[in-house]
């Protein structure tokens, strides 16, 4: 009976001993391995400082502008004014026809054409309602949006004025009459990003991508190469005795893990930091979600590693799945609008369910209670892919180890015979 | 002039053999762009996100602020999910990510508006979900202005002003907005019609690059070569013409998805329509052979390869509009074909406009066709002497 316990005792101390050994032999190969190298330091390195300059400016601002003035009056002279005091909107032309301003659109030159009527001062003198046109680029959205937000100030403001200016023609006081044109005052209160940047909304998801994808990247090209390199294609080395599933998969998770751990500090701390990209999460909050996420995308990437034959393939997927796994995280297409089939594929990526969380943290803050349900689901695929990540391996040792006994069959000297014949 | 062809036939043959013994190719030729365009057109199919998740903070309770809390609910982008006790509540609701926005309604609001004390509405909404932070801050702001207004007529019909008065003074400056040359404000127009070509170009240039690698890499070239009576502009013609046809084929589908199926405007004719999609393939083609030329050891070139086609996404500006980039960046922008495509398709096919438009756009890309030209007798070098090849077993020495 004591004898047994102590037999256990010692084969755990030993299987963590060759957990340790894969470890350290891991480590080692990576480094040695300029490829895996350059894929984990230069993209988590470079990316998030070339997205940060990318969109350095992060909103549109002073956007060019037709004003086609039909009414030549101060009237229209003043709210062209208004038009161009705004921060989104710059009146860069004064186009005498419609004709004129659409030839400076064709040519770039504007974004936007706002059309004053011949009316206007008249249709104000007059107290009758006057309708300003606004035709808007709809090529692109961020300038669709800058000239609604500059157009839709100009007339609320100047608006209000002539409502005013005539309430109080009509005898009431100017706080009465502002009071009577706004019953109720609307105050927006935007929350996270309060400039509505680019680079604020987009970066911070991206570095959880890059994360993902560079680690899977790094673990389909280890295992591609080690393919590559044994002499009979196998994933696990035939030379080494005894090689546990477990701790061939726990060696390697160990590996992965304390380089990425250390990778996150730099992308996920510093670079936010240096950019800022909001600042409100505190460390606990992040080592909470972000655990979870390396383990899931590393039993993710051992279990993928499995099916690359070669050092290229990896990078291939790499390239194909990056821009529909942002699509997927609901950061850019909110999640209300997804398809239950989506919803579904969403969850298969580690990094949908770590990109909304970390971007609820980092923007405003959100507890780990508030993120409970990303952290939870991050978890659960962590066990999953472990299993999965298991089970590959398994197979993989079991295949080797039958080869490995297939060969043991022969004798010596043919033994090295069939070695030297793969090796060449 | 016949010899050529017949060994550019050859060629084109040898690589239609090779594509059948890998399922790599099929995957990236054929199901890879289907499933992107499959993913890219029902994600977006709405349109427009509609019934986005707000909360409402109720505190006065009354008739008025029940009222606008359900004119909120019906407007068909927002859905108010959760009636919350206070701010605080609500503000968690936002950070947890279940809410996008929410309105609070004070206490006392419907007595201050009675009394004229112009109560405070305050609406908020999580903008680093930027899409969806925008589309219900304007649609918050729309709502309760017109609300706001209705209590402002109500106001001016007890102080006896006549109807006609009133619907003139309310809004004394009317804003009518008109989309140039596009009728419609939906997202798919900006986001499928561009990031469709962007996964193709990254399927394109991958592809190209991996066909040509991977010779160098096996040592086959040498026998690509002779087959193609050692002339490498007949080797590659023979070995990417099925590429062309595959790739011509699968962008005239999705195309065909585009304008047909999803119905996006479509302001030239069909001939145009080849021909830029034509191009686009071609260009895309060349930048491979540019890439593996440059770099003949298969792995840099296609890490280059994803780097560059990659980086598509933010560098045509169709999400953040290029002028507003560095200079650096703008000049960098210019260097991928996606983005004179999209140049095309927003000078040309969406709108329509007069070709001298879009024709600068075609000289680029046929610029970029002519590429290869210029890396012609490296790449012959590497696919002569094939010295381009990863030492992977000095590393270590296992079995």
């Amino acid at each position: 009976m004591k004898n047994k316990s102590l037999n256990l005792f010692r084969q755990i101390a030993e299987g963590f001993r060759s957990m340790l050994r894969i470890w350290m032999r891991e480590l080692h190969l990576i480094i040695l391995d300029v490829g895996v190298i350059s894929v984990v330091f230069a993209a988590p390195l470079l990316y998030p400082i070339l997205y940060s300059t990318i969109y350095y400016k992060e909103v549109v601002r002073e956007m060019p502008i037709a004003v086609v003035d039909l009414s030549h009056s101060s009237a229209s002279r003043q709210f062209i004014r208004k038009l161009d005091a705004t921060p989104e909107l710059m009146v860069a032309k004064n186009s005498a026809s419609m004709e004129e301003a659409i030839l400076a659109f064709k040519n770039r030159q504007v974004r936007g054409i706002v059309q004053i009527p011949e009316t206007f001062s008249a249709d104000i003198a007059l107290n009758r309602q006057t309708t300003i046109s606004t035709y808007a680029d709809m090529e692109f959205f961020m300038y669709y949006k800058a000239l609604m937000a500059g157009t839709s100030y100009a007339t609320l403001d100047a608006g209000n004025r002539i409502q005013i200016n005539n309430l109080m023609k009509e005898g009431l006081t100017e706080r009465q009459a502002q009071v009577t044109v706004e019953p109720m005052k609307l105050v927006d209160n935007v929350m996270a990003n309060k400039a509505g940047g680019f680079a604020n909304y987009g970066v911070p998801a991206s570095l959880i991508l890059i994360i993902q994808q560079t680690l899977i990247l790094a673990i389909g090209i280890m295992a591609g190469t080690a393919r590559e390199r044994h002499a009979f294609g196998t994933l696990v080395p035939l030379d080494r005795k005894r090689l546990g599933t477990l701790r061939l998969v726990l060696g390697k998770t160990a590996a992965y893990f304390t380089i990425y751990a250390l990778l996150c500090v730099y992308m996920l701390g510093m670079i936010p930091q240096w950019f800022g990209y909001g600042r409100a999460a505190s460390l606990p909050e992040l080592i909470a979600l972000i655990t979870p996420f390396l383990l899931s995308t590393i039993f993710f990437g051992l279990t993928l590693s499995v099916a690359f034959k070669n050092r290229e393939s990896p990078m291939m997927l790499y390239a194909f799945t990056s821009i529909p796994i942002l699509f997927l995280s609901g950061v850019i297409w909110p999640l209300s609008s997804f398809s239950p089939t989506w919803l579904f594929v969403r969850e298969i990526f580690p990094s949908s369910n770590a990109i909304f969380g970390f971007v609820k943290m980092k923007s405003l803050g959100a507890t780990i209670y508030e993120t409970r349900k990303e952290i939870m689901a991050l978890w659960i695929q962590t066990g999953v892919y472990f299993l999965t990540a298991c089970t590959a391996y398994a197979y993989q040792v079991y295949f080797s180890e039958r080869l490995r006994s297939e060969l043991l069959s022969h004798p010596f000297r043919e033994m090295r015979r069939i070695i030297a014949k793969r090796q060449a | 002039m016949k010899e050529i062809l017949v060994s550019i036939r050859n060629v084109a043959r040898r690589e239609v053999n090779r594509m059948s013994s890998r399922s790599l190719y099929i995957l990236v030729m054929l199901v890879f762009p289907l499933l992107s365009i499959l993913f890219f057109g029902s994600l977006f199919k709405d349109g427009l996100p509609t019934k986005m998740p707000i909360a409402i903070v109720d505190l006065d309770q009354t008739a008025t602020s029940r009222k606008m809390a359900r004119s909120i609910d019906v407007t068909p982008m927002s859905k108010v999910v959760e009636f919350l006790q206070s701010e605080t509540e609500a503000m968690s609701e936002l950070r947890a990510g279940n809410i996008y926005g929410f309105v609070v309604f004070p206490k006392n609001f419907e007595a201050d508006i009675l009394t004229s004390k112009q109560p405070i509405v305050g609406y908020y909404y999580h903008n680093a979900f930027l899409t969806a932070g925008g589309l219900i801050q304007s649609n918050l702001a729309t709502v309760l202005r017109s609300l706001s207004g209705g209590i402002n007529i109500k106001k001016r019909e007890a102080m006896g002003q006549s109807k006609d008065y009133i619907s003139s003074q309310v809004q004394p400056i009317q804003r009518n907005t008109h989309q140039l040359f596009n009728p419609t404000i939906t997202y798919s127009v900006y986001l499928s019609t561009i990031v469709m070509p962007i996964m193709l170009q990254i399927f394109i240039l991958l592809m190209t690059v991996y066909s040509i690698g991977i010779e160098i890499k096996e040592k086959t070239s040498r026998e690509w070569l002779r087959l193609s009576n050692k002339s490498v502009v007949i080797a590659l013609i023979g070995k990417l013409l099925p590429y062309t046809v595959s790739f011509f084929i699968v962008m005239m589908f999705q195309n065909f998805i585009l304008y047909r199926v999803m119905q996006m405007p479509m302001h030239t004719n069909l001939g145009w329509l080849m021909l830029g999609s034509f191009m686009f393939v071609l260009a895309y083609q060349a930048v491979g052979i540019l890439f593996i030329g440059v770099l003949p050891l298969m792995r840099h070139a296609l890490n280059l390869a994803a780097f560059f086609s990659i980086l598509a996404l933010s560098l045509t500006g169709f999400s953040f509009p290029t002028d507003s980039m560095p200079p650096v960046i703008q000049y960098w922008s210019n260097l991928l074909p996606a983005r004179h495509y999209m140049h095309i398709f927003q000078s040309q096919i969406l709108t329509g406009f007069e070709l001298k438009y879009s024709l600068p756009s075609y000289l680029y890309l046929l610029i970029f066709v002519l590429l290869p030209l210029i890396i012609l007798s490296r790449l012959k070098s590497a696919l002569i002497y094939q010295r381009f090849v990863e030492d992977i077993h000095s590393m270590n020495s296992s079995i």
